[in-house]
């Protein structure tokens, strides 16, 4: 479980927070969505939950963060990441190794995965990610989408309990942003690993994700159930947060059909038919 | 196009051998050119270079740097040849003076300059970095701490020169003559680029070494390389043949 309270955070030098008072509980289990517009603040509280924040970037920490019962202030950085996995926005300064191979080998063997694993679980978390066959590439022949893929492999085979993930679909072609998130929720479902992602597509986190939170200009606008936050969706135009095309037709539906609200497509195609009948 | 230090897949003799064996046998070439004064066996050093260019099947990265040498060879040569005054004289014009003793040492720099260059970039291309990290922390009980330093080092060279000529490109686009031919003129253009590159590589390394840390790089020790080496009998061979290298660099 993640407990955020009264979370606020200003990088040294900054004359203005980068988060604000935050109020945030993620139960164990929870696909997380995080979205806002671009300086909101995801990053940083990422970074909160990673422990980057405050360990790695200076600055005035208020509030507490409580990752599996450790407070992040006091805990090792190493110590949060046994628990968390966190893929970083900027894939290219996550890189360690010179090839893929080594790439999920290093986590594997910091962190002291039994010798006789290490060869499972990387087949395993490249089979996940669909990128068996870039196992002996180099790192700097690969293409940005490819790299994410291996940031993401890399820590899926850490099999860590909770994972993050900030932008893990910025460079990638909707079909493998599908294919990302199919395998975020296999993650989530079959392994019951928590799962927080920082992701710019609305209509993929309204399809993925079971809760989402909306940041804007450092502060959690809304939180909650999915279609809870999006029965919000006139707020989160105002913000600059496009919901996907699907809630604003329901929304103009509302008004026939007096209440409920489609999150995805086929839900709205039953309801557009329901309203045609 | 792989860049000049970038790592080439290959299944060459070179390649099967241990890290360790092509660390030592490049860093002899290296010891064994700075010990010779003899132009004719620093030329066959040069040859040795490029022929196991050849046998690691990185011939054509090996011309590619000598070609990249040559300009700075050809300074270098001009250098020595105009400011060494000893010897006898060959040519004498008012101040200008040319001696064999200053054809000789010319030759003599450009040729360990070649000859300690190529075994290095051959190094590279036929080992991967993570192996030659991984040998130093195994064999040689390097803290694994600077092996990761080194190796992130020459990592970041292809990054900051591509990050270079995005700059430069980005400046062209603005008017800025970098194609000028005056190279006062160019290193006066250049000049103010390196301290914004020099902050960004900086803030890229900070990141990179917190990735690390969320990977659990703090907790890595000897003991968690996973990989093993192993000698083959080519490596043998080719020990043998390092320390002939030295030997011979003393004797000429
Ligand atoms: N290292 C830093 N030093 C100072 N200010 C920073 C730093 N990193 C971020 N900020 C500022 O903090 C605010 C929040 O930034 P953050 O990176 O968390 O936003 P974000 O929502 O992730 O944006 P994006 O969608 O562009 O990634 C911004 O105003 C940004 O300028
Ligand atoms: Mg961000």
């Amino acid at each position: 479980m993640i407990e955020i309270h009264g979370l606020s955070f200003r990088y040294a030098g900054s004359d203005r927070d980068a988060l604000q008072n935050i109020e945030l509980t993620v139960p164990d289990g929870d696909f997380l969505g995080i979205i806002g517009p671009s300086g909101a603040g995801k990053t940083t509280l990422i970074h909160s939950v990673c422990g980057l924040v405050p360990h790695r970037r200076g600055g005035d920490f208020y509030g507490s963060v409580t990752v599996d019962g450790m407070d992040t202030v006091d805990a090792e950085l190493t110590d949060l990441a046994r628990v968390v996995g966190t893929v970083l926005q900027d894939v290219d300064s996550q890189m360690v190794a010179a090839n893929v191979d080594d790439e999920l080998r290093f986590g594997l063997e910091n962190f002291g995965a039994p010798k006789d694993e290490i060869e499972e679980r990387i087949v395993e978390a490249l089979r996940a990610a669909g990128i068996e066959d870039l196992r002996d590439r180099v790192i700097g022949s690969l293409s940005g989408g490819q790299k994410q893929r291996v940031a993401i492999a890399a820590i899926l085979a850490l099999r860590p309990k909770i994972l993050l993930l900030d932008e893990p679909t910025g460079e990638l072609d909707p079909a493998v942003s599908e294919q990302i998130f199919r395998i975020l929720r296999e993650m989530n479902e079959r392994f019951g690993m928590t799962v927080i992602v920082v992701e710019q597509k609305i209509m993929l986190l309204s399809s993925y994700a079971k809760t989402l939170a909306v940041l804007n200009d450092g502060q959690l606008e809304v939180a909650g159930p999915v279609r809870e936050v999006l029965k919000e969706s006139r707020r989160l135009e105002e913000i600059g947060v496009n919901c996907p095309r699907v809630v604003t037709l329901s929304r103009h539906i509302e008004d026939l059909t007096s209440g409920a609200i489609a999150a995805t497509v086929e839900e709205a195609e039953a309801m557009v038919r329901e309203v045609l009948r | 196009m792989t860049g000049f230090l970038d790592y080439v897949p290959g299944s060459s003799v070179l390649h099967r051998l241990d890290p360790l064996t092509k660390l030592v046998l490049s860093l002899c070439v290296c010891i064994s050119a700075f010990l010779t004064d003899n132009l004719i066996f620093l030329l066959v050093l040069v040859g040795m270079d490029l022929l196991l260019g050849v046998l690691g099947g990185v011939f054509q990265k090996a011309l590619r740097l000598l070609s990249g040498l040559l300009k700075l060879s050809v300074f270098l040569f001009l250098l020595q040849v105009l400011f060494v005054r000893s010897g006898a004289v060959l040519f004498e014009y008012g101040i200008l003076k040319i001696t064999l003793d200053g054809l000789f040492v010319g030759a003599r720099l450009v040729l360990r300059l070649t000859a300690a260059t190529l075994p290095l970039q051959l190094l590279l291309s036929v080992t991967q970095l993570s192996d030659l990290s991984g040998v130093l922390v195994q064999r040689l009980f390097v803290p694994y701490k600077y092996a990761f330093t080194l190796t992130t080092a020459i990592r970041f060279i292809p990054v900051f020169a591509a990050e270079m000529s995005g700059i430069m490109e980005a400046q062209t686009a603005r008017g800025v003559e970098f194609d000028t031919k005056n190279p006062v003129k160019k290193i006066g253009l250049l000049l103010p680029l390196c301290a914004p590159l020099l902050i960004s590589s900086v803030g890229k390394i900070h990141e990179s070494a917190a990735a690390a840390e969320l990977r659990g790089f703090t907790l890595r020790t000897r003991a968690s390389q996973s990989k093993r080496y192993a000698f083959i009998p080519a490596d043998y061979a080719f020990l043998v043949f390092s320390l002939l290298l030295i030997a011979a660099g003393i004797l000429f």
